[in-house]
């Protein structure tokens, strides 16, 4: 079954699984299987934002005043978040896209990924304020091997997807001899299978190993240091929230059989599989704190407190997908993180576009003539 | 008839509910979500958006009613409740997920 634009067969679009059903054919949004889609749109567009609003004159300064080891672990968080936003930048795209068959859906991922790419563009826009050549930070995340062991993990779920995805459009159903990868079986369940435990991962890399990323980058601005980033991030993490609740919905979907009964069946099947996945990339989120914070430790965060942090956030997220939690820390060691993730007060005045409740262009139509009797000119 | 409905906002507006959160005990109005009512009260609960699409302050609802002004964004667990955006509708017991 190969990928058509515009699929020419008429079908209910209500009817549709949210993948693996008919490729989409018109984008209507008049009637919705799943009208969460469309509220994450809209909320996603209401955040509509900048890196170039947020002023980063004072970090420069900032960063040249720090210790040696903070500005590792400064330009070590950085750069596993720009890491982390390339992937998001078009993963979602290209693994997603071509299997999804809802438009409301096929809307979120892609308004979904956009946001990413701005997330990509504030890194460039942090690290070009803040050292003179940006070259080194950028090549380093290709080369540098605490990095790449990160890249693998958080892009092996979504590569198998898109392999098999692409040998599906191609040849169809069966067994696959591809040079190099051996025999790959593509059945429907497999299929499904490997997409269940994609979104699985991406919910992982947006709730979790993000969240560790926050947490250092708010630790620099909780001693008044950097806090042009925390900005940037504020703004990435309010993103963020929204997306993980994207991929909530769409796990919890699929396990509750409402969507396709077949995925309910594969998400009990994965339960374990899933459960693994959270726990691997919590082990991994320590050792990433351990290299962090190998040359020494910052004023209220170290490596302890961090991997604390990861077994908390994990714990939270497990639950959230209906997986029993993992690990014994019960409580948040950082509360004071909340402070800085809350999204009320991502910015004060109104004019300035972020505030989500501050919508461009809301004009009030409901006037009546009587509305102007106590004008005199 | 007409003065009981009249009335009835004023009555609503005063309703008084008791939280039960372990051994402690607070009483709580409809007037506001239960999160801002609880940190009033010193009791710290996890947040972030506090408008309903994170799910950071997801807590255990094991019994009573709650509503919602609005469908909060986000996915809510079955047994579960949003803390920053339910008002309480009647005498409820809550739990953080870690008890």
């Amino acid at each position: 079954m190969s990928y058509s634009t515009f699929n020419r067969k008429q079908f209910d679009s209500m009817k549709e699984p949210m993948f693996f059903g008919e490729n989409v054919n018109v984008a209507r949004y008049d009637q919705q299987k799943h009208p969460i889609f469309e509220k994450l749109i809209e909320k996603q567009l209401s955040f509509f934002w900048r890196p170039e609003e947020v002023d980063l004159s004072s970090d420069r300064k900032d960063f040249q005043k720090l210790e040696e080891h903070e500005q590792h672990i400064f330009l070590s968080n950085l750069k596993y978040q720009t890491l982390l936003d390339s992937v998001q930048g078009r993963s979602p795209n290209v693994a997603l896209l071509p299997i999804v068959s809802l438009p409301e859906l096929e809307t979120w991922i892609e308004t979904w990924s956009f946001s990413e790419t701005i997330h990509s563009r504030s890194y460039t826009h942090i690290i070009r304020n803040i050292v003179n050549d940006p070259t080194k930070i950028f090549d380093d995340i290709t080369v540098n091997k605490e990095i790449t062991k990160r890249a693998d993990s958080v892009s092996v779920y979504y590569d198998r997807l898109i392999e098999m995805v692409s040998l599906y459009n191609t040849l169809g159903l069966g067994t696959h001899h591809v040079p190099e990868h051996g025999d790959i079986e593509i059945s429907m369940r497999s299929l499904k299978k490997a997409l269940y435990l994609t979104v699985a991962s991406v919910n992982v890399l947006e709730a979790i190993r993000f969240y560790v990323s926050f947490a250092c980058s708010f630790a620099f601005a909780e001693r008044t240091l950097m806090e042009g980033n925390a900005k940037i991030i504020k703004l990435i993490a309010r993103d963020e929230a929204l997306h993980l609740t994207g991929t909530q919905h769409m796990l919890n979907l699929m396990a509750s059989g409402k969507d396709d009964p077949e995925m309910a069946i594969i998400a009990q099947e994965c339960k374990e599989e899933m459960r693994n996945i959270f726990i691997e990339a919590a082990e991994q989120e320590k050792d990433w704190a351990s290299y962090l914070f190998k040359d020494g430790s910052m004023i209220g965060l170290n490596a302890q407190i961090l991997g604390q942090y990861v077994e908390y956030i994990t714990n939270v997220r497990m639950q959230a997908v209906g997986l029993d939690t993992a690990f014994g820390t019960k409580h948040n060691p950082i509360p004071w993180i909340n402070a800085w993730l809350v999204s009320d007060n991502v910015q004060v005045a109104p004019q300035e576009a972020e505030i989500s409740s501050y919508l461009v262009g809301q004009i009030d139509n409901d006037l009546s003539e009587s509305d102007f009797d106590d004008f005199d000119l | 008839m007409t003065t009981l409905t009249s009335n009835k906002p004023d009555k609503v507006r005063d309703k008084v509910h008791r939280v039960l959160l372990g051994k402690k005990q607070i009483l709580v109005t409809e007037d506001e979500p239960l999160l801002v009512q609880l940190e009033r009260e010193g009791i710290h609960v996890e947040y972030q958006c506090r408008e309903g699409y994170c799910s950071s302050c997801s807590i255990k609802l094991l019994w009573g009613h709650v509503e919602y002004p609005f469908e909060p964004l986000a996915w809510v667990q079955s047994g579960y409740m949003l803390a920053c955006c339910a008002i309480v509708k009647s005498d409820i017991e809550i739990a953080f997920f870690s008890d």
